[in-house]
């Protein structure tokens, strides 16, 4: 995972550095720095330092990646996250909120279920009137309304 | 007697019923902040920020800056009764502030620290009060030139102080760079890494990225290390009535601790890129090599809590004074103070407190009494917080998701914005996980474009020539500041790296 | 890079969204407007800027003189330096109950980015306000009058420093120069308050600027203005020339006005342009207008649009002419 994400990094500096030399010019035709100036500095110092840190890494190989325990709970969490970010743009923000509060403390909070269901509701109640009612900010509206 | 009749005025300002209810909020919600572990000011501002919208301009920056320095007093609290800090600023707080209370010292070393706090946050108003007014005026005479400079002083500053994972804290910095520069060039109007998408004429917007990186970003690592699962472990008992306060001994014996504390923090804190975390292990270890009792440090001797202490609550007064009178962020925390500023239509720089008097010394005079009030809160208020520390992470995490993802839509109706918000998180929690600073990242955002606008219109006014940062006064200050910094801070920083080392134990 | 396929993903959400959150236009038919119907006003900005306190401006005037019966729904949908909001509204073709107001975005944002509309496609209700600018030294600068400036400025490298670059305060300087024959570096800044202070510190020769944000420091004596570039000098820059004057008329400015959708039906368009004729006569008009320095040029109608086209293509002109745009 630590190399495949330091290879991530190369792969976007690459891509970065990529467009700076080709799509960006070093000088302006006034001979000022032009917009790719600083993009290439930082593209090439950027592939340069990850390939270093890459280097360090594949040396000190004994660098372990923690029990598999402690990633099933975060990989079920980020999933749930994104799943929420998805709801999110179908159902508006206080329905999404109500359902991803609901099936995340299932997950995580299991058995309490009296707690669980309060919290779900209670806690997009009172962030609808504070930010809605109150504050007049913007909710995410829904595209699909849900019968709530 | 410029400076008291402004300062009156600002107190005039600041004690209307509205803003001291929005200052009290503030306050309260920076200890709540502080409390949560892996949660700082910056998390908190930045998800707190789009709350602010329907208030007026002065009771929300009152409020948005009593989080930022709330913040620092919250953070303790755990730091003393759980060995766990509630943000980065608090880790030196821990190495006396727990061995304290094991000794059955807790409450002594919550008042304390409350009153160290006070001093701390005190005295860098004070010196608020008196030094930005003159830094407004210098600045005055700071061109392209000299905020490029500044700028670059603030990135050299952090990635020194980053020590023993420095590569990583370029690497961090650098993708901030690489951020920045999305959006139209600001000289050719060109668009750079748009792929022709009006969404990113402007440019990455930090909030997303702010709350993303230390919000989702801190929240998934705490889930990793498995703080929902352990709970909150075991908060030391501590008595109510009998031995709570602190004995006259603690308090005469730490009574110059406070003075360093307070001037060390309050100039760390000014410097660019140094900030309240690096100014309270400072302190600690300046304080223990002057100690007669150094070998009872890492025991439980009250000075060795009450430095940091001191400390990180003068450096983030401190940092206050480039963010007002340059406009230049030192920090994570401060980089989100600037970008409430800006979301309010207010530009800090030189000419800030002169075209804003009352916003501008209103905020100072509300600090006064901003840090009276957390006084207060912070000693009447233990009970409380010790229930929000028993809050199971568990059932806190989701909650917390979902506010930053409902904050981050606020700001702008942008689902964009809000998606982006979950890939930093994301992003966040692997750089967090793999030994990055997302701080350096958030940092170099702000600081990138900043440093590159002003050296191409440096170059653009001197036609080409470099000869400019050497022609003009201002730059050449600068350029001999940084230069001596750059030598002192890793000797400064050496002291500290036996701390430092223990910091990164108490932080994993 | 992560982001990048977020960000799309998330713009293709958006497309596909737009045409599903339009209201219904079958109310068209009967009398306009109706008092039933919401009116909904898309502000392609942010809460504070220029273009959503002209919008909150207009609205306070039209509920105070209860010039509009129905309700009117303001509503914020900032993003893309108005591509989102103005694309919302591009969206609601024919729809005689969406409405919003125009800034220089409306004109840049499409020559940079490629946005479905174009400024002309909208069905145009009145230029009601143009932006102008003042050039200004450092007091403390030789140069006393615009004469001596541009005789200073043939003989020596100078600079002006302005707000953006695909903006108007790039074009109004670049045109002036080529009219009075001098030739300058311009610096691009972020805002207007580092430009102020990049001239205070004598980094710059001169710079351009909304005389409404720099005049505290005119009339305290640390600038000194020198031309302006609207027909029209504003009462607190008395005695200053304008280009137009000097004889050196570059006729582009920065339109704040008022848009309907695309096709927007005839009668709508009339209803507006009747009301808004009855809007710029009120006392808080005047006072939107002088406490933002803007300068008022009123245009209605098709002429509107035209005056759109041009400013479109002069500066689509300039701006390919140095490479900002292709």
């Amino acid at each position: 995972m630590r190399i495949a994400f330091f290879v991530m990094l190369l792969a976007g500096g690459i891509f970065y550095s990529y467009i700076a030399f080709v799509d960006l010019d070093f000088m302006t035709r006034t001979g000022r720095l032009g917009p790719g100036f600083f993009p290439r500095l930082i593209g090439a110092t950027a592939i340069v330092m990850t390939l270093w840190a890459l280097v360090d890494e594949l040396r000190a190989r004994n660098a372990t990646d923690g029990a598999l325990r402690q990633w099933a709970d975060v990989a079920v969490l980020v999933a749930l996250s994104l799943g929420y970010a998805v709801l999110l743009r179908l159902f508006g923000g206080f329905a999404a909120t109500i359902v991803f509060l609901a099936v995340t403390l299932s997950v995580l909070n299991r058995g309490q279920y009296l707690k669980n269901g309060l919290i779900a509701v209670l806690v997009p109640v009172l962030l609808y009137l504070l930010l809605d009612r109150l504050l007049n900010a913007n909710m995410p509206p829904a595209l699909i309304t849900l019968p709530l | 007697m410029d400076i008291f009749s402004d300062l009156v005025m600002g107190l005039t300002v600041a004690v209307s019923p509205i803003n001291i209810v929005y200052l009290l909020i503030g306050a309260m919600v920076g200890m709540i902040v502080g409390v949560i572990p892996g949660f700082g000011p910056s998390a908190g501002l930045a998800i707190l920020l789009p709350v602010t919208f329907g208030m007026d301009p002065i009771g929300a920056i009152m409020m948005l800056a009593a989080i930022y320095y709330g913040a620092m007093y919250g953070g303790t609290i755990t730091s003393i009764l759980l060995n766990t800090p509630g943000e980065s600023a608090t880790v030196a707080s821990t190495f006396d502030g727990f061995p304290l209370a094991k000794n059955g010292r807790a409450g002594p070393a919550l008042v304390m620290q409350a009153a160290a706090s006070f001093v701390g946050g005190t005295v860098g108003v004070i010196l608020i009060t008196v030094l930005a007014p003159l830094f407004a005026q210098v600045s005055r005479s700071f061109g392209p030139p000299e905020y490029f400079l500044l700028a670059l002083m603030g990135m050299l500053t952090l990635i020194v102080m980053i020590g023993a994972h420095w590569k990583l804290g370029v690497i961090s910095a650098l993708i901030g760079f690489a951020l920045g520069t999305v959006g139209v060039d600001l000289e050719t109007g060109q668009g750079r890494y748009t792929f022709g998408s009006a969404e990113l004429i402007g440019g990455i917007y930090f909030i997303p990225i702010a709350i993303g990186l230390f919000g989702l970003g801190e929240l998934f690592y705490a889930f990793y290390s498995g703080l929902h699962r352990t709970g909150t472990g075991t908060i030391v008992q501590y008595d109510k009535e009998e031995r709570f306060w602190p004995t006259a001994q603690d308090w005469i014996s730490t009574r110059m601790t406070m003075v360093r504390g307070s001037i060390l923090g309050f100039v760390v804190g000014v410097i660019p890129g140094a900030g309240a975390t690096i100014a309270s292990l400072m302190a600690y270890s300046t304080e223990r090599s002057l100690s007669k009792n150094r070998d009872n440090f890492g025991k439980g001797e009250m000075a060795g809590l009450v430095a940091p202490e001191t400390a990180n609550n003068a450096a983030s007064s401190g940092a206050m004074i480039p963010l007002l009178t340059l406009g230049i962020p030192g920090s994570a925390s401060t980089a989100v103070l600037l970008a409430a500023f800006l979301l309010w239509g207010l530009r800090p720089g030189p000419l800030f407190m002169e075209q804003n008097p009352e916003l501008a010394w209103g905020l100072i005079a509300s600090m006064y009494l901003g840090n009276m009030a957390l006084l207060a809160i912070s000693i009447f208020a233990i009970p409380l917080f010790v229930q929000i520390i028993k809050v199971p992470y568990r059932v806190l995490g989701p909650c917390i998701v979902v506010i930053c993802a409902l904050g981050t839509f606020s700001v702008h109706a942008s689902f964009v914005e809000t998606y982006l918000m979950f890939a930093a998180g994301i992003v966040g929690f692997f750089m967090r996980l793999y030994g990055f600073s997302p701080a350096a990242l958030v940092l170099a955002l702000v600081l990138g474009p900043l440093a590159e606008e002003a050296l191409r219109q440096t170059l653009t006014i001197s036609r080409g020539s470099f000869m400019i940062f050497v022609e003009r006064t201002p730059s050449l200050w600068i350029i001999g500041i940084t230069i001596a910094l750059l030598l002192l801070l890793p000797m400064l920083g050496r002291v500290g790296n036996t701390s430092a080392g223990v910091a990164e134990k108490a932080g994993s | 890079m992560e982001f990048t396929t977020t960000f799309k993903a998330g713009v293709l959400a958006a497309a596909v969204a737009l045409p599903l959150g339009i209201a219904n236009d079958a109310a068209a038919q009967a009398a306009y407007p109706s008092a039933d119907e919401t009116l909904d006003w898309t502000i392609a900005f942010g809460p504070g800027g220029g273009n959503d306190i002209m919008a909150r401006s207009i609205i306070s005037i039209l509920e105070k003189y209860d010039l509009y019966p129905g309700e009117i729904q303001p509503e914020n949908r900032a993003g893309g330096s108005g591509a989102v909001g103005w694309g919302y509204l591009y969206g609601q073709n024919g729809n005689p109950y969406g409405i919003s107001t125009t800034s220089g975005s409306f004109v840049t944002t499409p020559l940079q980015a490629d946005t479905p509309w174009q400024p002309e496609d909208f069905t145009p209700v009145a230029l009601l306000a143009t932006d102008d600018l003042v050039l200004v030294v450092n007091s403390e600068s030789e140069i006393q009058n615009i004469e001596e400036f541009i005789a200073h400025a043939k003989e020596n490298p100078i600079n002006i420093g302005g707000t953006g670059t695909v903006n108007v305060d790039f074009i109004v300087p670049t045109l002036f120069a080529q009219k009075a024959g001098f030739e300058f570096d311009y610096v691009s800044f972020n805002s207007m308050s580092e430009q102020t202070t990049a001239l205070l510190s004598k980094a710059l020769d001169a710079m351009v600027g909304n005389p409404g944000e720099i005049l505290g420091l005119i009339d305290s004596g640390d600038l000194r203005p020198l031309v302006f570039s609207g027909q029209n000098v504003p009462a607190a820059l008395e005695g200053v020339p304008t280009m137009g004057e000097l004889g050196y008329d570059i006729g582009v400015s920065m339109p704040r006005g008022l848009i309907l959708p695309p096709d927007a039906p005839a009668e709508a368009q009339a209803w507006w342009i009747e009301t808004m004729k009855k809007v710029v006569e009120t006392p808080e008009w005047d006072e939107y207008i002088a406490s933002n320095t803007l300068t008022p040029t009123v245009i209605y109608g098709e002429d509107f649009r035209t005056f759109l086209v041009n400013t479109k293509n002069g500066f689509g002109e300039v701006l390919r002419s140095i490479g900002a745009i292709k």
